[in-house]
């Protein structure tokens, strides 16, 4: 309710943004689904001067296509959840990602929360962040004057902190697609469906003859960004379906909060069954996968 | 008299009600299905300005400092107001909706606090703008300065000698006691005794329509005030703080989106007021929603500790109860809610002897007041979890012990009112159990189910020393359609809706043509508040009987007319017939005008009456009477992350007569599904006086997808005092589900929660006396400690400020912003630590991991016990 | 910082959108929420505000067909779209539509307040056709908050719609459920 006057500006295209950003610099935001930014508005925790829209930029371009590009998925950053969740190029290539941004918030946040909006806001409960950290992907950053590669585990540094300068946005993200052989799982736990996981894992698994060839295990909500845990994926090597669960102990690298949802013992013991739960279901359709 | 008998119209053939016990939609439906219904803040009228609030960011201070210049320099503020600006700063509560006074409860709050605030989110200041844009920009501009005082966050340390004094007149705010029998021989010849120790938490209504009203001077001056209200009579209180007459102050109530209680105290009706009386222009005030879950009464957070004696067949011979409330800051209603919590500690069951001591402290935190239970609801944890407790200790069967214990026709309860009315708490054990047939299985491995009944007892209408009443007004027009006039505010449980069918009923007129004018403090005869289950008992028997001495009018005239007696005469719709007599409604009422009859009815019902209770409780009559009921409760718990699905649930009342089936049903559906959320969801988390819980991401809520189906079970023994024998229904349906989850859960597990709300850490710690004989926990599953940790310094208000300094696009705290949202702070009343600007993000993220750090051990305990 | 509602280019604009079938143009704060505009600028008061946080779902408004929280969306950010209402579900002689007398005939009102949202989201469920069970209605509703019901005569109401436009789409298939789905 506490929304206050700003000046509104429309980019056009995404380009357009960043020489906006560069006009108004700390005075301005970037407004796409405005999912996370305007709670913050409406509750007069933030108070941009400018509100600059990308949300109708691109009509035709990019920025709102999925598709795919050497074997790897592409998706640009201005794609809904709901189309993600329901594309049927990213279901075959990835399905990991389309389930995990089908578990975001409820279907009205899905329906105009964007992928670049997500990846860049990089709350560390987030679906979206935790599968690409999973997933080993790469943003295509730009200025409108050059573009960059940041890989996810280098872009999301730390509770809502990224590496984006003050005129870049993300333009796309692209994704490995999963290979012949891998199961894939995500898993998420929240007091209520919609809520803000209090955490959450992702899962990719190759097997080969019965046992764990190759993973990749990463967890969300435990700590201020995505951890991938490679300690485990190492533990995992060699292990059959049945045996690993019982292949590695604590995690290791989390450092969750207390709040009024959970406390930190909770969230910790929580991140546990979750990697576990996920490296069983990404065993299963990686063998599945085999038949 | 009993309820059946004087009910009068036939309530033996319950099959010859036309209109009574039929499913009708309500008539109030249809337009807020379209659309077009108008709540509080859907009103805008010309000229119209903006209000709000400054709030207290702190639980107790001194106010050192006041200064608007600010504000009153931003271009659209008309007015900011102090206390010092109202002309009597106080409001009183003797007894809502009454004009009897009873000294023993009065209780006060400024309007506005001038020199000391007691509790985060008082308010201190009053801002009057031109738009709302004006508003927000002015709002941060008012300066207040805080100097801390000491303050107690805990009853029990508030009732401590030295403890900091929340008022002078000390922290105790109100105590009731029960002395009945021999307690001590009770527990002395007792061959079990069980004992335990229960926490409820504070809970918000969480309605889905904020707070909000708008005010405006009428042509004729008076002060008109249209609001989200359970009760018009606050114009009283308003013409009291304004220092006007009564009879220059009108409040009429809309549809209310949901009450609960939560509308039942005065919410925006003084600050609308005021600001109307300073500016002369209409005011609107609209609360946001985390200035509502901030500052509004909550429910009372009580600890209960039971003794229960009994015999090894199951008979209780006595209860042994303290319960010790948290008040809050300001005394609202708490004296009230805790009489209530004293009638109803015992529950549904002969008792034998019994001593209660319960207790009520100021403390500095949010203040309590009425919530849908009102007391009553809380201690069904205490006594159904004894009752459960004991049934496991004694070998017999959940529902053996209740049906052992239940009350009836003639027995006494403890605090001294005779039982005159039936209970049929054994058919409603009996229609719950029979109807869930067999626990379901788990549906998988590392899942168990676990199976919960509770019973309770709620009472409806006001307390009886209250001399309660009710008016309504009922009137034909010429045309033969029907107008009733009540001063009913309808809260979504089809209050008004009831009187239409009530009058339809007695005068034979379909519901189509009866057009009903409620919630108007001027206009229509004043009924009490929305309370207290007694709207169907008050101003439904108002109705009612307005409708029979309406009807008797007629019939005499037709009578006269026909020369037969009233008494061959009946009603039938659109014609008096009988004893050869076949006259059209419009003929009987010229009839009725050509012979000077009225062709209407105004009646007060009065409410039964009682002695003034005093602290030691001990009364003939408190109640006019009280609805039993049941509820099962069917749940799985997953065993790796204490999560609790519920499978079903059940829930049978006797409602003495279901006017209208599909609101009880309703009623009895939406209040277990809100017991529900108390049970496992819910919790209004204070920090150190703070309110951590102030946004619907934090205070959690039941969704579609938290509850099953309800089946609501109605059962109907005539017996109840309302209009056709008719029992209240809103409160009820609310008290058991806390129990039932409980008993649930003790079932699935072998080891009960006693502290709500159910989490599942709190199932966790149950789970695990399940190591040794049941299957293996995983690896690394911590001991988990279910005393509360205390919270990371990361509230909603940091979370966010957290967020605000970094954009999107930002890596860096942009300082304007930081200080920006350190001021928003101050004035919105979140938590935070104000003085310290963020500058650096590096800074931020140690600062976040020193006080993570910090904590090497499981952390004090915060909440007692929990 | 200047006067709120000062005319400084780019601080309000005309926005325009057709609201329930109506055109609408107006001008009004750049900042103004799609809410705020429908109910204090263009008059349309049934979606409520009762958060601000969009969770609570009384808000919730079609926008170019997918349900939205108007709330969380600035009016300027839709400048141009089909917005529908409950107050849009009506007939044009003003009785309830197909929805909202599924809404009736099962009680799944008591208050009201969360309905009008309720209803857009069962509208955005109707309208793809596909019919969902119990289960999934309610997983469909979770983001939509309701106090008083209990949900249960909600899901209900959804059901019996549902029914209904399976009924009515007969062979001319998703046309005619859409049709019957306003």
């Amino acid at each position: 309710m506490f929304t206050r006057p700003f000046r509104y500006e429309r980019a056009e295209r995404l380009a357009e943004a960043s020489d906006l950003l560069r006009r108004y610099g700390e005075d301005a935001k970037v407004i796409a689904g405005g999912q996370s930014l305007m709670p913050l508005i409406n509750l007069g925790l933030a108070a941009p001067h400018v509100v600059i829209d990308i949300s109708r930029a691109d009509q035709d371009g990019g920025p709102r296509t999925i598709g795919s590009d050497n074997g790897y998925l592409t998706i640009g950053t201005l794609v809904t959840h709901s189309r993600l969740a329901a594309d049927q190029v990213a279901a075959r290539m990835q399905p990991l990602l389309g389930a995990a941004a089908a578990r975001i918030g409820n279907s009205r946040v899905r329906n105009r929360g964007t992928l670049g909006g997500s990846l860049a806001h990089s709350d560390p409960a987030a679906e979206l962040p935790l599968a690409m950290v999973a997933l080993g992907a790469e943003y295509e950053v730009s200025n409108g004057e050059q573009a960059r590669y940041i890989r996810a585990e280098e872009f999301h540094l730390g509770f809502l902190t990224t590496p984006l300068e003050a005129d870049e946005l993300i333009i796309s993200a692209r994704v490995p697609s999963l290979g012949p052989g891998w199961g894939w799982a995500f898993q998420e736990f929240s007091r209520r469906d919609g809520d803000f996981a209090l955490a959450a894992a992702a899962a990719l698994v190759r097997s080969s003859g019965g046992a764990i060839v190759e993973s990749r295990v990463a967890v969300g909500g435990v700590n201020d960004r995505p951890v991938r845990l490679a300690d485990i994926e190492i533990a995992l090597t060699g292990a059959t379906t049945e045996e690993a669960a019982d292949r590695f102990g604590a995690i290791r690298g989390i450092d969750p909060v207390s709040d009024t949802g959970a406390s930190a013992a909770y969230r910790a013991h929580l991140a546990q069954v979750l990697v576990k739960r996920t490296v069983i279901e990404a065993c299963q359709r990686s063998e599945a996968a085999h038949v | 008299m009993t309820g059946a008998e004087r009910a009068g119209i036939r309530t033996s053939k319950p099959d010859e009600l036309r209109v009574v016990r039929q499913p009708l939609p309500r008539h109030d439906q249809a337009e807020k299905i379209a659309g077009s219904t108008r709540y509080a803040a859907d009103l805008a009228l010309a000229h119209m300005l903006h209000a709000r609030l400054v709030r207290s960011p702190v639980p107790s201070a001194k106010v050192t400092r006041r200064d608007a210049t600010e504000a009153l320099a931003v271009p659209g503020v008309v007015a900011v107001l102090f206390g010092e600006d109202v002309p009597h700063n106080l409001i009183r509560v003797d007894v809502p909706g009454q004009a009897v006074e009873v000294a023993a409860l009065k209780a006060s709050m400024e309007v506005l606090a001038t020199d000391r605030v007691r509790f985060h989110g008082e308010p201190v200041a009053l801002v009057v703008a031109e738009t709302e844009d004006a508003l927000a920009e002015a709002c941060d501009l008012v300066e207040i300065d805080y100097a801390d005082l000491p303050a107690v966050f805990e009853p029990a340390e508030a009732l401590q000698v030295g403890a900091p004094a929340v008022h002078d007149q000390g922290n105790m705010l109100s105590e009731w006691n029960i002395d009945t029998g021999d307690i001590d021989a009770a527990f002395a010849t007792a061959e079990v005794v069980v004992e335990g120790s229960y926490q409820t938490q504070a809970v918000d209504h969480a309605y889905l329509e904020p707070e909000a009203g708008v005010g405006w001077l009428d042509d004729e001056g008076v002060l008109n005030l249209r609001v989200a209200t359970q009760v018009v009579e606050h114009y009283r209180d308003v013409a009291r703080i304004l220092g006007i007459p009564e009879a220059r102050v009108r409040v009429t109530a809309p549809y209310v989106g949901g009450g609960f209680g939560g509308k039942e105290d005065m919410t925006v009706e003084p600050y609308v007021a005021m600001a109307v009386w300073r500016t002369r222009r209409p005011v609107r005030m609209q609360w946001t929603r985390q200035e509502s879950l901030l500052a509004r009464p909550k429910r009372h957070r009580m600890r209960m500790e039971y003794r229960t004696a009994a015999r090894a067949d199951g008979t209780i011979l006595g209860q042994d109860i303290q319960i010790t409330a948290d008040a809050g800051a300001y005394a609202h209603l708490s004296a009230l809610v805790l009489l209530y919590s004293s009638v109803h500690a015992c529950g549904p069951y002969k008792t034998g002897a019994v001593r209660l001591r319960a207790r009520c402290a100021y403390t500095n935190n949010p203040p309590t007041s009425a919530f849908r239970g009102f007391g009553g609801m809380q201690v069904v944890f205490g006594y159904e979890s004894q009752m459960d407790v004991l049934a496991r200790r004694l070998g017999l069967s959940a529902a053996e012990i209740r049906k052992q214990n239940a009350l009836s026709r003639g027995d006494v309860l403890p605090v001294g009112q005779p039982i005159e009315t039936e209970v049929q708490l054994a058919e409603t054990i009996d229609a719950v159990v029979s109807r869930a047939g067999p626990k379901p299985p788990p549906s998988g491995p590392r899942k168990v189910t676990g199976r919960g009944i509770a019973s309770n007892m709620q009472s409806y209408g006001r307390l009886t020393w209250l001399n309660d009443s009710a008016a309504a007004w009922v009137g034909f027009q010429l045309d033969g359609s029907l107008s009733v006039r009540c001063g009913v505010p309808d809260i979504g449980g089809g209050q008004a809706s009831s009187l239409a069918q009530i009058a339809s009923e007695v005068l034979a007129i379909p519901m189509e043509a009866i057009t009903v004018h409620f919630g108007d403090s001027a206009l229509t005869p004043l009924a009490g508040t929305t309370t207290a289950t007694r709207q169907l008992l008050m101003s439904g028997n108002a109705v009612y009987e307005a409708s029979m001495q309406l009807r008797e009018q007629i019939l005499c005239a037709v009578g006269a007319k026909t020369e037969r007696s009233a008494e061959s005469l009946r009603l039938e719709p659109g014609r008096i017939v009988g004893g050869g007599v076949d006259v059209s409604l419009g003929d009987a009422l010229l009839t009725c005008r050509r012979a000077n009859v009225p062709i209407e009815a105004l009646r007060t019902y009065f409410g039964p009456k009682g002695t003034p209770v005093i602290r030691e409780l001990r009364a003939e009559r408190v109640f006019p009477d009280f609805t039993f009921g049941t509820h099962l409760c069917d749940l799985e718990v997953d065993l790796d992350t204490g999560q609790v699905t519920v499978l079903r649930y059940i829930a049978a009342h006797d409602v003495g007569r279901a006017i209208n089936p599909q609101s009880v049903a309703g009623q009895i559906s939406g209040g277990a599904v809100q017991g529900l959320g108390m049970a496992l969801l819910e919790e209004v988390v204070v920090e150190e006086g703070l309110n951590m819980t102030s946004g619907f991401f934090q205070y959690m809520i039941p969704t579609a997808t938290d509850v099953p189906d309800i089946e609501a079970v109605v059962l109907e023994s005539g017996e109840g005092m309302g209009p056709f024998g008719a029992r209240g229904i809103g409160e009820p349906s609310i008290g058991p589900p806390v129990a039932a989850v409980a008993s649930a859960i003790h079932d699935a597990l072998g080891s009960r929660p006693t502290v709500l709300p159910i989490t599942p850490e709190r199932v966790l710690a149950c789970a695990s006396g399940l190591t040794s004989r049941g299957p293996a926990l995983p690896d690394g599953l911590i001991s988990v400690d279910i005393r509360r940790p205390t919270f990371e310094r990361l509230s909603a208000a940091c979370a966010y400020r957290m967020i605000a300094s970094r954009s999107f696009s930002h890596a860096r705290c942009s300082s304007t912003l930081s200080r920006k949202c350190a001021s928003a702070d101050r004035a919105s009343g979140w938590p935070g630590r104000h003085d310290r600007p963020l500058r650096d993000v590096s800074t931020d993220d140690r600062l976040l991991r020193s006080a993570e750090s910090g904590r090497a051990s499981p952390a004090p305990v915060r909440n007692p016990g929990g | 910082m200047s006067s709120p509602g000062s005319t400084d280019v780019g601080r309000s604009l005309a926005v325009h959108m057709t609201v329930n079938g109506r055109p609408i143009t107006r001008v009004a704060g750049a900042h103004f929420t799609l809410l705020r505009w429908l109910r204090d600028v263009a008059g349309v008061t049934d979606p409520k505000y009762g958060c601000g946080e969009g969770i609570c779902g009384s808000c919730t408004v079609l926008v170019d067909g997918a349900a939205v929280s108007s709330c969380l969306v600035l009016a300027a950010q839709v400048d141009g779209a089909e917005v529908a209402t409950a107050s849009g579900l009506c007939e044009p002689d003003g009785s309830l539509g197909p929805l909202q007398r599924a809404f009736h005939e099962h009680h799944a009102a008591q208050c009201g307040f969360c309905t009008p949202g309720m209803l857009m989201a069962a509208a955005a469920m109707l309208a793809d056709g596909r019919p969902r069970s119990r289960a999934e209605i309610r997983s469909e509703l979770h983001g939509n908050l309701c106090r008083c019901t209990g949900y249960g005569p909600i899901v209900d109401a959804v059901e019996a719609a549902q029914r209904a436009v399976r009924a009515a789409s007969g062979p001319t298939g998703p046309t005619a459920s859409a049709e019957a789905a306003r």
